[in-house]
């Protein structure tokens, strides 16, 4: 064999691994898949058939409007709209005050500074978890229980918001500002004309977190919204769990339902998650 | 258009004092330089008259009125970074345009003003750009614009040609200067190049480690520098130090240097004899002479015009200028004579300068 | 005499005066820290405290709070049947959910990164669960492992006996650990992978020409390479996995018996189904002492194995 063909025949040889190579992950990631469709498949089915044994991979009857019935009659509707109150809001608090406290101790001198920021920065290493029920007493006593109100203030002061912007006003260049100073703009006018709009990467990773941590948040909802009608999606979710005739039908549209902001987030903003996650990747706790 | 007037001004960090009670006046329209090596002092000082950083003791005054606690914007002044400090999200417009609207000027109004500032720097056709679609030239002017729009009674300039490369720099140079006999304001200009200094000042402020060594015109710095700092600092090459001590040969006064070497003195220089001294000799003043000392060239760099060559007389070392292209051979000896009625005098323990 | 005394007189005002700059400025960040001081110290200073304190009281909601000092947690160390096995649930789920994820999102990771082609889809794909509910992905898994449910139909057709996971003491734990996986793999997957793509292709190089096989590449050069974010990674999923809750609620409420019972479904079912809210406090401070002392423990072992480079 000549060197050519040999090459050739090498280069042939890695591309067919290639192929298999990525083959074999795409299978691999088609049934990682499997759940998102289970769930699809078994909410556009009957309830009986979601229970037949032996179960079928698809439904002998597609019954597409399971959707609008899960939406109305169960009332996801209702338990979306709650979701998104509560998620938009804790959003919207947390990146107004994480900007204004964010700006403060990236820009302003004031006495104790550096310690306040530690403190800040010690509260992060607090299970939320352990925070419950405390916060369950305090919006008990503000009697703020089953309000929208009593599910969205405990959530929305985290301090990580804080920090995250504070890092990146830092690298915001000090002469912009006082460029500003100098045309005569005071803090606020910097902060709302200068920072912010330079910082929308980091405020919008800022936001995506937030609301998906929102939205996908379980245990404080349960806990303050008592009420069936004020419950979240994740809750309704459960809600019907218990019933003696358990609709799985539609307590998987519903399921299929509350995925699909995340979903949607997530392929829309992979870049932006990739972005921020690799920073995590690059410090690597150091 | 206002004076500045800087009495006793102080500035500390902590327990670290970086300007140790510095003194000037800037009169109306003037231009003032304030110049040094870095970490002089003279970016803080700059930044205390923007009321950038606040003032630990002292007054500054702009046209007659204290701003010591004054906001930046209540000062009446415009400032041109080095880094130019663009808004990088606004057009070139909305970048002149910021300050007038925080001060609720009318859109008309913005808009005249914006247009003329935009007439003089030459900006008409770049208005509606970003910053990152310009050059560095180009940013620079715009810097500069946003800085006139306003008609501030004070300009203040914090190294605003150090990013920009050499020629542009020179071109630049002249569009400032340009500026200033236009608008006929005041302005200080920070720049650690003696060069810039030179060629812009009307008048020139050297500043060392917090305290200002002399204040003068351009050439009344270059020619009677206040101590051995400014007269090494200013002009390039550097100016040629040797140290010695004064000493009397045949009733005239000469300056034994520490090689031993005997060097003439300055005939009207009033000092007594043993005094530790260093005479300073600027290279241009440095001739070919076949009657002088001989020398012997260790290296020759032709700038061109002119030809810097670094010599030995002796065992001292010295850097002479000459025009063209002399003739001389690189280890070879040749004859210089030291213009010794052009030298200066500095005195060794304080650095002063010892005069006639 | 009148003179001097004048001029210190005016040194002494323009003293005063010359800090109404800075002080400005502090008054500024006053008001621009004020809400969020306002709600740290409502939502999160006050809660730790409280919950310190609770820890010491025997408080039932109803009904006055009484200090009843270490009684509390003497009663879990010595008294309470359930308390050392729901430790031991934690710790099982915790150590065996935390080796698998971090080798599976490794072992992701490492082959997302081979591929010359749509990577970025393959994170997507495996990411998804990250962003979805965990209570919505725990009950279509639950459905899944439902007695005569997609499990056992898999496990039957290949002849497998398995009891029913979810009802079986010994698997519950198991089912439980297989839903944290799919569901928080994607997280680590994604960030060993952009580690991974962070090492310098200069080192691969250099590794190659010096002879290095591709199986010593992976371990002598790529792994201690990423080990930093191996590392963050690892202390992160240990702190979350200690808290695990919302699959335990929806998939075996504890159960069957208290055999998938963990101190973050203790801490709700002490607290919010009897009420005992002092008792529960002080399962979340072993809780939070738990966290810490694996975070340290972590720290340490680190020096033996995560390469930093400077």
């Amino acid at each position: 064999m000549t060197t050519k063909t040999k090459a050739k025949a090498n280069a042939r040889r890695t591309l067919a691994l290639d192929i298999l190579n990525h083959g074999a992950l795409a299978l691999v990631a088609l049934l990682f898949l499997f759940p998102f469709f289970w769930m699809v498949s078994n909410a556009v089915r009957s309830n009986a058939e979601v229970l037949a044994i032996p179960v079928r991979i698809l439904p002998a009857v597609f019954e597409w409007d399971n959707f609008a019935k899960a939406w109305t009659t169960l009332p996801f509707g209702r338990f979306f709209l709650n979701s998104v109150i509560i998620s938009v809001s804790v959003t919207v608090i947390t990146v107004l005050v994480s900007c204004l406290s964010g700006y403060a101790f990236a820009r302003l001198k004031f006495p104790g500074r550096d310690k306040l920021l530690m403190a800040y920065l010690a509260t992060l290493m607090v299970p939320g978890i352990m925070l419950i029920i405390p916060l369950f007493l305090i919006v008990n006593k503000l009697g703020m229980i089953n309000t929208f109100q009593g599910v969205i203030l405990p959530v929305a002061f985290g301090t990580f918001g804080s920090f995250l912007l504070r890092q990146f006003f830092l690298s915001i260049p000090l002469e912009l500002e006082e460029a500003a100073r100098i045309d005569g703009a005071s803090r606020l006018r910097i902060l709302i004309s200068i920072i912010i709009p330079l910082s929308m990467p980091a405020i919008g990773l800022l936001s995506l977190f937030t609301f998906i941590a929102q939205w996908n948040n379980f245990l404080w909802p349960l806990i303050v919204m008592t009420g069936a009608d004020n419950a979240t999606l994740p809750v309704g979710l459960t809600l019907f769990q218990t019933q003696q005739t358990t609709a799985w039908n539609y307590i998987m549209a519903g399921a299929t339902l509350s995925m699909i902001p995340g979903v949607i987030l997530a392929v829309v903003l992979q870049k932006l998650i990739y972005n921020s996650i690799s920073l995590n990747a690059g410090m690597g706790g150091r | 258009m206002a004076n500045v007037t800087i009495t006793d001004v102080v500035k500390n960090y902590g327990h670290l004092e970086v300007l140790h009670g510095v003194s000037a006046s800037v009169a109306d329209g003037e231009f003032v330089v304030l110049v040094g090596p870095s970490g002089c002092g003279k970016s803080t000082l700059l930044r205390m008259i923007a009321g950038l950083e606040s003032i630990s003791d002292g007054d500054i005054e702009i046209g007659d009125r204290v701003v010591n606690d004054l906001e930046p914007k209540e000062r009446d002044i415009a400032m041109v970074f080095q880094s130019y400090a663009l808004y990088p999200h606004m057009t070139v417009r909305a970048n002149m345009a910021f300050s007038l609207k925080l001060a609720r000027r009318s859109k008309d109004e913005i808009e005249q003003m914006v247009n003329r500032a935009a007439e003089i720097l030459d900006l008409s056709t770049l208005l509606d750009r970003y910053p990152r679609q310009l050059s560095g030239g180009q940013r620079q002017r715009v810097a500069m614009g946003r800085a006139i729009v306003r008609n501030p009674q004070v300009f203040l300039f914090d190294e605003p040609l150090s990013n920009l490369d050499a020629k542009l720099r020179v071109q630049m140079r002249g569009e400032i200067k340009a500026l200033h006999q236009r608008l006929g304001a005041t302005m200080i200009y920070v720049t650690h190049d003696q060069m810039e200094a030179m060629t812009m000042g009307d008048r020139i402020v050297v500043m060392r480690a917090g305290v200002i060594e002399q204040i003068g015109t351009p050439l009344e710095i270059y020619d009677t520098p206040a101590n051995s700092f400014v007269a090494s600092f200013i002009g390039s090459p550097s100016v040629n130090l040797i140290d010695g001590v004064v000493q009397t040969q045949n009733n005239q006064l000469v300056l034994q240097a520490d090689d031993g070497a005997i060097w003439p003195l300055p005939s009207n220089v009033n000092v007594k004899a043993g005094t530790p001294v260093q005479l300073g000799i600027r290279p241009e003043h440095i001739y070919l002479d076949p009657a002088g000392l001989p020398a012997e060239a260790f290296m020759i760099e032709p700038t061109g015009a002119d030809t810097h060559v670094q010599l030995r007389v002796g065992k001292q070392l010295l850097i002479g200028v000459f025009r063209d292209r002399p003739d001389i051979a690189l280890n070879a000896t040749f004859h210089v004579r030291p213009d010794v009625s052009r030298a200066h005098v500095f005195d060794r323990v304080s650095g002063k300068r010892i005069g006639a | 005499m009148a003179v001097v005394e004048r001029i210190a007189a005016t040194r002494a005002v323009t003293r005063k005066r010359k800090n109404r700059l800075d002080r400005g400025e502090g008054r500024t960040a006053f008001f621009f820290l004020l809400p969020s001081l306002i709600g740290v110290t409502l939502f999160l200073v006050v809660p730790i405290i409280a919950s310190v304190v609770l820890s010491f009281t025997n408080w039932k909601l109803l009904g006055q709070p009484q200090f009843v000092g270490f009684a509390n947690y003497i009663k879990l160390f010595t008294a309470d049947p359930q308390f050392w096995p729901v430790v031991r649930n934690t710790l099982f789920f915790t150590f065996e959910y935390l080796v698998l994820n971090i080798i599976i999102s490794l072992g992701l990771a490492v082959w997302i990164s081979s591929l010359k082609m749509g990577q970025r889809w393959f994170r997507v794909i495996f990411f998804l669960p990250t962003f979805t509910p965990g209570i919505a992905v725990a009950i279509v898994w639950m459905l899944i492992f439902a007695p005569g449910g997609f499990f056992d139909f898999v496990t039957g057709s290949l002849a497998i006996h398995l009891p029913n996971l979810l009802t079986d003491q010994k698997l519950a734990m198991q089912a439980v650990i297989i839903v944290s996986l799919w569901a928080g793999v994607g997280y680590n997957t994604v960030l060993f992978n952009a580690a991974l793509d962070m090492v310098p292709a200069s080192y691969m190089e250099a590794a190659r020409i010096d002879g290095a096989s591709a199986w010593d590449r992976f371990w002598k050069i790529r792994l201690p390479l990423i080990s930093p974010t191996l590392f963050f990674g690892t202390v992160m999923t240990a702190i979350t996995s200690l808290q695990v809750f919302d699959q335990i609620y929806v998939m075996t409420r504890g159960g069957p018996g208290s055999a998938t019972a963990t101190l973050g479904y203790s801490i709700f079912q002490k607290g919010f189904q009897n009420f005992q809210m002092g008792y529960a406090s002080s399962i979340a401070w072993v809780m939070f002492a738990m966290i810490m002392a694996l975070t340290a423990f972590q720290f340490w072992l680190q020096r033996k194995w995560v390469h930093y480079d400077n």
